[in-house]
């Protein structure tokens, strides 16, 4: 619950002017149509897939088909049980699915247009450092997605089961690969986005005011490892010029995209005081204020992320990631 | 005189002929007995060859330890003074009710058996390769401690896999604090050792300790499928005994000797012993989890068969009465299966085959431990080996 501060903060806010620097105006109202922020943020990602060599390997079948554990069976377990973590595990197990944009992608896209040279190519490390970041990210959900069962229920007991054990393989096996860079900066950095996105979980509600949770909590659940992995991956490649570029930038994009998820998800659904959005804010604050708030906070995060790629050399991946950042408006 | 009594002691434990091996990375000048590698036996050809074969009861090299020998744990009581509160400290950087769930486990009430057999190698062979550099010995601290870190979390998911009600006289985690944040906290807690790991800065310790927490997740796994053919089941249980319970003991003990500075043969010994004491350590608390139980009133049937997990005493017992076999494939899912079992090891041999493989295994141990410079560490660690089998009684 806000208190009278917060509502203060809130209103002062609104009223504060925002001068995007690129003059992208931010959209008002409900005007936005869903599909035609589909059809651009679709070319935009397939765009930068083929700027680093359509990478097919950002998906579980590596992991899945390890066979000492045999995940794909213990994984369809879980969708047999009727688990909630159901469809996202199908997804997962869809080879096809991988349409959208990913954290992989973003750590290759980052390793490239790091690269000061023309003719330099993302290095073998960096593209495993991608996978395993995805790898890392997607064992998170796993684990995100197991519930409580105050009262005994044999089947969704048997789906957290699966659910656990899948997570922690993923996991485990992550951790090895990440051993094998041999570098103790990139494992304290993915050590800590670990700790980070596991602490959210617990993060005391009432500490924080409105907007001031949202950030909180979006950078710990998925800024720090976008910002590390971005990190991780030009030290791979030895860029430590843009350093501290692609710790930023991993950062602001991490904000920019996960505010589009949110007001995209907030947009559509029927049941908006429902929403986690909404959920932020003292009741009864009108739906268009939530909304033009959320704008805000998207389109200066795409601002600062689109700042911070004009230090990056202007290369194709940094062009592809403009486009992606620029994408998430709609 | 303290030479001679470890001459004798020596004599005692090792019926085998010693010869100096000037290989294990320390010249000895002084001693005036040798030390001879023992003769391999299948428990140790290569490092990882997981033990196939069911031994036969050889003679048992089980010897009294001397008396007044300092123990294990008396002897590394002061290093591994605070502990636990070092863990917590580590844990506390963070929202307060994921400090107390992470943190719940480490009140110092279990019986620290890892970081003991750690800190003790990390004693014995800093002893033998005349190791005295303070930091050396604060890195190895930290090993113990990673290492029951690792430990603990993997304690609490699998308090939530088996859906425990309590650990320790205390409710466990999933029920304080329901499955979810439990498995949480069980990443934070990783993640936190990882970091910490991390900062040691040594590559090689790094790379074996992550191989720790792929192991136990596999043991896990392993722990869910039954093998169909009954000939594979105690391959699959030895394999599975070490990853879930020996391989961690086993690197944090090879981790210390790597960072004393050790080589490859020294590496080996260390490691080679934390196996043995391992997979010992799990034996006997696969036969514990018979013998207690009879002893009990009101407590019918062993713990591992009501789980489904056929240990030990059982797959012994399948060799004598085979009609045990599809009671493990069903994993004693049926009414009447785990009393069933539990009546048939009871009446086979199986209880007395566990005991001569755990004495099996802590030989070994001893012998692995016995090419060390004797020190009263080295001694602590047969002391601890003999301390196991007694637990047997």
């Amino acid at each position: 619950m806000a208190s009278r501060n917060c509502l203060m903060r809130l209103k002062t806010f609104q009223l504060s002017s925002f001068n995007p620097p690129n003059g992208i105006a931010f959209s008002r109202g409900f005007g936005a149509s869903p599909p035609v922020f589909q059809i651009k943020w679709l070319q935009a990602v397939s765009h930068a897939e083929k700027v680093v060599g359509n990478p097919t390997f950002l998906d579980l079948e590596s992991v899945t088909s390890h066979e000492i554990s045999n995940m794909a069976v213990y994984l369809k377990n879980l969708i047999k049980t009727g688990h909630p973590l159901t469809s996202t595990v199908k997804e997962l197990l869809n080879p096809k699915a991988k349409k959208d944009l990913t954290r992989g992608l973003l750590v290759l896209l980052v390793s490239k247009a790091g690269k000061h040279k023309a003719n330099e190519d993302i290095l073998p490390n960096q593209r495993k450092l991608a996978e395993i970041t995805e790898q890392i990210h997607t064992a998170h959900i796993i684990h995100s997605g197991i519930i409580n069962l105050p009262t005994p229920n044999e089947n969704l007991e048997k789906g957290n089961k699966m659910a656990i054990l899948c997570g922690d393989f993923i996991q485990s096996r992550s951790s090895i690969r990440l051993a094998e860079f041999k570098n103790i900066k990139i494992i304290e950095l993915f050590g800590q986005a670990i700790a980070d996105f596991s602490a959210v979980e617990f993060i005391d509600e009432d500490t924080y005011c409105a907007l001031d949770l949202w950030t909180q909590k979006t950078k710990m659940r998925y800024g720090t490892l976008l910002s590390n992995a971005c990190q991780s991956t030009l030290i791979l490649g030895g860029d430590m010029d843009l350093l501290e570029s692609a710790k930023n930038f991993g950062l602001e994009i991490a904000f920019a995209w996960q505010a589009n998820i949110d007001l995209q998800s907030y947009k559509s659904t029927t049941k908006k005081e429902e929403h986690i959005l909404t959920k932020l804010f003292p009741p009864g604050t009108p739906f268009e204020e939530i909304l033009l708030i959320f704008e805000a906070v998207r389109d200066k995060h795409i601002n600062a992320s689109l700042e911070i790629l004009a230090k990056f050399p202007q290369n194709d991946a940094c062009l592809a990631l403009c486009d992606i950042a620029k994408a998430l408006n709609y | 005189m303290v030479i001679n009594v470890k001459l004798t002691n020596l004599l005692a434990y090792s019926s085998l002929v010693v010869r100096r091996v000037s290989h294990l990375g320390k010249h000895h000048g002084d001693f005036p007995y040798q030390l001879l590698l023992s003769k391999p036996t299948p428990l140790f050809h290569h490092k990882k060859q997981i033990q196939t074969v069911v031994p036969s009861t050889s003679t048992k090299n089980v010897t009294v330890p001397v008396e007044n020998t300092p123990t294990a744990d008396s002897l590394v009581r002061l290093d591994l003074e605070g502990l636990y509160e070092d863990i917590r400290e580590g844990l506390s950087e963070t929202q307060p009710e994921l400090k107390l769930i992470a943190q719940y486990y480490f009140n110092g009430e279990g019986k620290a058996i890892r970081p003991v057999i750690t800190m003790c190698m990390a004693r014995a062979i800093n002893f033998h390769l005349d190791q005295n550099t303070p930091y050396v010995l604060q890195k190895q601290k930290k090993i113990a401690q990673i290492a029951e870190m690792i430990h603990t979390a993997s304690l609490v998911h699998d308090d939530v896999i088996d859906v425990a009600d309590s650990r320790r006289s205390r409710p466990s985690v999933n029920i304080v604090w329901g499955q979810r944040k439990s498995i949480i906290a069980g990443d934070f807690i990783l993640a936190m050792a990882s970091k910490m790991l991390a900062r040691l800065q040594n590559k090689q310790v790094i790379i074996l300790l992550s191989q720790v927490l792929a192991d136990l997740v596999q043991g896990e796994f392993m722990q869910l499928g039954a093998r169909e053919n009954k000939d594979e089941r105690f391959a699959h249980y030895s394999e599975k005994t070490f990853k879930k319970t020996a391989s961690l003991i086993a690197y944090s003990c090879q981790a210390v000797s790597v960072l004393s500075g050790a080589d490859s043969t020294l590496q080996a010994v260390a490691f080679q012993y934390g196996r043995q004491i391992g997979m010992a350590f799990q034996l006997v608390d696969d036969l514990l989890d018979f013998i207690a139980t009879s002893a009990q009133l009101g407590k019918p049937v062993a713990a591992d068969l009501r789980l489904g997990l056929a240990t030990a005493p059982v797959l012994f017992a399948a060799q004598k009465f085979s009609e045990l076999n599809p009671l493990i494939l069903r994993r004693f899912q049926e009414p009447g299966d785990a009393e069933t079992a539990f009546r048939l090891v009871l009446r086979s041999d199986g209880l007395q085959r566990t005991k001569d493989l755990a004495h099996q295994y802590c030989n070994d141990a001893v012998t692995q431990i016995a090419q060390l410079t004797p020190s009263p560490y080295q001694q602590a660690l047969v002391t601890l080996a003999h301390q196991l089998l007694h637990r047997m009684k």
